[in-house]
This record gives C-alpha cells, structure tokens and sequence, in this order.
C-alpha cells in the first residue's frame, strides 16, 4: 500500500491569532483598562512632541495649556497604575479609576488655570 | 417565545489546507435566546447543518476550562455564555482564542500555556517539615489574600486577552501568574523563594491592560496576582549581591579646552535631542514601512554536506527546524528540492506557483513537474508548459566550509 502525498503531509497549525485579527468585534469590545493603557502611551508621545514645541516656541498659551492638559492626563493615568501596583486601591474599582482619575485631574487644572489666567 | 433566527459566524480552518482560515456563515432558529448557550449553537450546527466543525468541551458548567473561546470580541466560556448574552443585532461571532496555534476550527493548543506555568513552577511543593496536611482556617488573613485565586480552570481566556503575551515571547502570562501568586501567598508551600525569582520577571511585563481581570470567568484577577508578586518581592525576596567589577581607570587628557560645565549642558541638550529625534523618526519610520509582526523571521538552517548531494541530480532533502512565534515554538518540517549541476547549486521550494500543489522531479525526463495541473518546469525552474504563472520560486542559500544551508 502506497501512501499518497496528501496523507503524508504533516499536520500544519495556523500560528496563532492575534489581538483584533479575524475579530469584527473586537475593538468595539475594548475595555476600559486597555483604553487606560493606550491612551497613557498615546499621551506621552503627544508630551514628547508638546515638550519639544514649548521649548522652541516658548511664550505660547496654547501650546502651554495643551502641554498641561496632556501632562496631566498622562500623570492620573499613572496615577492609576500606582494605586494599583500598591494595591491601594482594590483590583474591583480598576475601571473606575480609568475614567474618575483623568476626569478629576482635567477638571482641576482646568479651575487651576483659570485662576491664573 | 416565538423562534428567531440567528446568524452565526463560526471561524474555520482546516489543518489539511492550511492558510489563514475565516468565517463560515450558519443560520439557527433560537426557540428561548436565555437557555440557549454558545455550545448548544455548536452543537446545533453541528448535528443539523456542518457535522466537520471541531470544538473543545466536556463539562457544560464552567468547571474544566476546555470550551474557551472569543465570542463576539470577548472570550468567554461557548457553556456559560447565552445567546440572549449578546446583542440581538449583532451576528454571533465565534473564534478560537489569540495567542494559541490553531490546530482546527475553534481547537487551540494549549500547550503553550502549561509550558508557562512549568516555567513559573506553578505546582505545589509542600515545605518539607509538615508530616500533616496543614489546616488554614477560612478567615485566615492568606485565605482571604488568595480569594478566588484557586478557582482557575485553566481555560487561557485570560491568556488570550493580553495583548503583552504577544509582543514579549519570554511573558509567562496572566494564568500561570495568577497560579504563581496563589502558591506564593501560601504558607504551606515549600518553593517561595524559587517560585518567587521565577515569576519575578515576568511580571515586569504586565502593562495594567486588566483584560485578563475583565474577561476571567471565575472572577480571578492575574493583574492583582501579577502586583502581589511584585510587591512581596520587593521586600521578601533574596537577591545575592554581585560583586561589582568596577575597574579603576585613569581619566584621558582632556583634548581640547572647553569649561566642564558648559560641555555638560552642551552634551546634555545634544543627547536628549538626538533621542527625541531618533525616538519619533523611529517611531514614524516603524509604524509606516516596519515589517509586521507575522512576518516570520528568516534563519539559515542546515541542508547537509554539499558532498552528500549526487552531482547532476535533484535531491528532496526535509528540514525540520523551530519556528518561534509569539509565545510559543513550533516544529516545522519542510521539504527543499536541491538541483546539483556541476558547480550550481539550485535550491528550490516545492509548492507549485500556480495553487501550491507540490512539485516532484522526474528523472526520465529532466523536469519537475506539479501533479495538480500539470505544471511542467525545466531543470533551472522555466516553466515548460501548463498554468504556473511564474517560474519555480527559489530559496537563497550559502556554503560554509562543506555546508549548505538555505535560508528559510
Ligand atoms: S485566571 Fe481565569 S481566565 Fe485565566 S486561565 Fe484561570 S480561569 Fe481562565
Ligand atoms: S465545557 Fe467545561 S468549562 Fe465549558
């Protein structure tokens, strides 16, 4: 008995799927926690470009209010991380801290600028 | 309840074909949407309308962890899940987990994760001076620490969630980091300082995405598990000093005249400059024209001695190398058509241009030819005759010493 080439091929696993790949779903589905997680990285490239703007152009008020803004946004994201990492805050309330933490931060430099301006 | 009708998309791929797999579509009367679960769809479908469709399950009630699967861009257990679950509008999805090769349809290997939770040593090694099972109260404080910990079925749902076990093949993961944690956190186990190195610097690649906290169906948190380990390492763990090898050395001769100070400022601005430029161009230049992450690596591998291949043949040789992806490694075989004329050495892949099909030489008549549709190819790859678009593709190979290795 002769075996067939078919019959003779090995078994070939598809590598593994990857986050959103073959899932329509997916994204629509992202919980707040990722959110949290990219938003920080988005906002600290935004800080790095910010930062660069604020130095060379350096009386600015928007461009110093935005880099506050992000600043700001960027550190209550952080904040998060800490409470977390210390568990100081319990694991259960991790989504509320994703939203209460920049929306309180945002708020307050908001009324801290204002203040001075 | 009056039947509604349902579109089910469940993903296929079959391991005879390979490629990349998709979506097959089904319809499914539904008679009462919140006692209808996700395997009761399967298995509808697959008595009534597909019976090839392969899917993991054995319990029903969420007690073995083997019907894991990403349902509507969520994982969650196919037994716990009811139709009346997702949104009557959207189809119901159903796709095997991230982060684990597909061997068919829906059924994962899951070996990737048991080899994790090997390397965490996350099994129980009790401290070697108890003669008697040692007795934990329920309100002791660990019992309370450890909470639901114990209650992992093992399911990799979690697994599947982070987006980390993808992007650093060395990460153990949220389940064999939650199973490390719940035997860390116990007084009874014997391997806490072992135990502790081990998952120690997995942690570090935990980004706080809490996907594995959200989609775990039996209410555990790896992200909390993950910040236990790290914390209890912070204070508890041994670390053995190295000794520091500094050596003394004396400082040059300053070359050119220049105030310490202002070199200093000038290096300082020029370094954090440099590094923001290189940071965003490298950044902008990976994002638009980097390779993507399923580009496979390319390695040489090993074909034999040159002098082992006949002169003025054709020689099938069969590689066998590891193939990394993501988080775990895969055996891979694959046949490489050697042509040997005097001094030229040819080395070609034998899947067919035209649809893949696999191409064999024929000595009698010097040609490699496809069974599939007769593709007829001459001995330097030209097509001869039948439908092949193109000529026989090629791998590009090197000899070192009498070596011949081919790159892959
Ligand atoms: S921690 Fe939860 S999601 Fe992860 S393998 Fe265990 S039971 Fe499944
Ligand atoms: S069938 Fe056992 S957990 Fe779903």
């Amino acid at each position: 008995m002769s075996v067939t080439e078919d019959e003779a091929k090995p078994i070939q696993y598809r590598k593994h799927l990857r986050w959103g790949e073959h899932d329509p779903n997916r994204r629509a589905n992202t919980p707040l926690g990722m959110w949290a997680w990219l938003w920080q990285r988005v906002s600290a490239l935004l800080i790095v470009v910010l930062l660069v703007l604020h130095i060379s152009l350096p009386y600015k008020l928007a461009i110093q209010f935005l880099l506050l803004l992000t600043v700001t946004f960027h550190a209550t994201l952080g904040l998060r991380v800490i409470l977390l990492d210390f568990n100081l805050v319990s694991i259960r309330h991790h989504r509320t801290l994703a939203w209460a933490l920049p929306v309180v931060g945002l708020i307050a430099i908001f009324i801290v600028w204002r203040c001075i301006y | 309840m009056s039947a509604t009708k349902r579109n089910v998309r469940v993903f296929r791929y079959d391991p005879a074909v390979g490629g990349d797999g998709g979506f097959r579509d089904y319809t499914l009367e539904v008679e009462n949407a919140s006692a209808m679960t996700m395997l009761d769809v399967l298995l509808h479908i697959q008595r009534e309308q597909d019976p090839t469709i392969a899917f993991r399950f054995a319990c029903r009630v969420a007690m073995c962890g083997s019907c894991g699967m990403v349902i509507n861009g969520r994982e969650r257990l196919a037994c716990k899940t009811n139709v009346s679950d997702l949104p009557p509008s959207e189809d119901i999805t159903l796709r095997p987990m991230n982060h684990f090769p597909v061997i068919k349809d829906l059924v994962v290997d899951m070996d990737p994760m048991f080899n994790k939770f090997r390397e965490t040593l996350s099994f129980f090694e009790p401290k070697e001076q108890l003669t008697e099972p040692a007795r934990i109260a329920p309100d002791a404080p660990e019992r309370e620490e450890i909470r639901l910990a114990t209650d992992c079925i093992a399911c990799g749902c979690c697994v599947s969630s982070c987006t980390m076990v993808d992007h650093h093949p060395d990460y153990a993961g949220p389940a064999a980091l939650a199973r490390a944690y719940a035997l860390i956190a116990d007084s009874r186990d014997g391997l806490f300082q072992e135990r502790l190195a081990a998952a120690l610097p997995s942690c570090h690649e935990c980004r706080t995405e809490t996907n594995c906290t959200e989609v775990c169906p039996k209410g555990i948190s790896p992200t909390r598990a993950i910040k236990y380990i790290q914390r209890t390492a912070l204070v508890q763990l041994e670390v053995t000093p190295k000794e520091a090898e500094v050596e003394e050395t004396e400082a040059p001769p300053a070359r050119w005249e220049v105030d310490r100070a202002t070199f200093i400022r000038g290096a300082g601005v020029a370094v954090i400059g440099a590094a923001v430029a290189v940071t965003l161009g490298s950044v902008a230049a990976i994002t638009t024209v980097g390779p993507t992450e399923s580009a496979a690596a390319e390695e040489w591998v090993s074909v034999g001695r040159i002098a082992d291949l006949p002169q003025g043949k054709v020689t099938t040789v069969l590689l066998n190398y590891e193939a990394r992806s993501g988080i775990y490694s895969q055996t891979i075989s694959k046949p490489v058509m050697i042509s040997r004329l005097s001094d030229e050495i040819i080395c070609y892949k034998t899947a067919c241009p035209h649809l893949g099909c696999t191409v064999h030489f024929e000595n009698q008549s010097d040609e490699f030819r496809c069974a599939c549709h007769g593709g007829t190819f001459d001995r330097s790859g030209s097509v001869i005759a039948g439908p092949p678009p193109r000529a026989l593709d090629r791998y590009r190979h090197k000899i070192e010493g009498d070596q011949l290795l081919v790159l892959i």
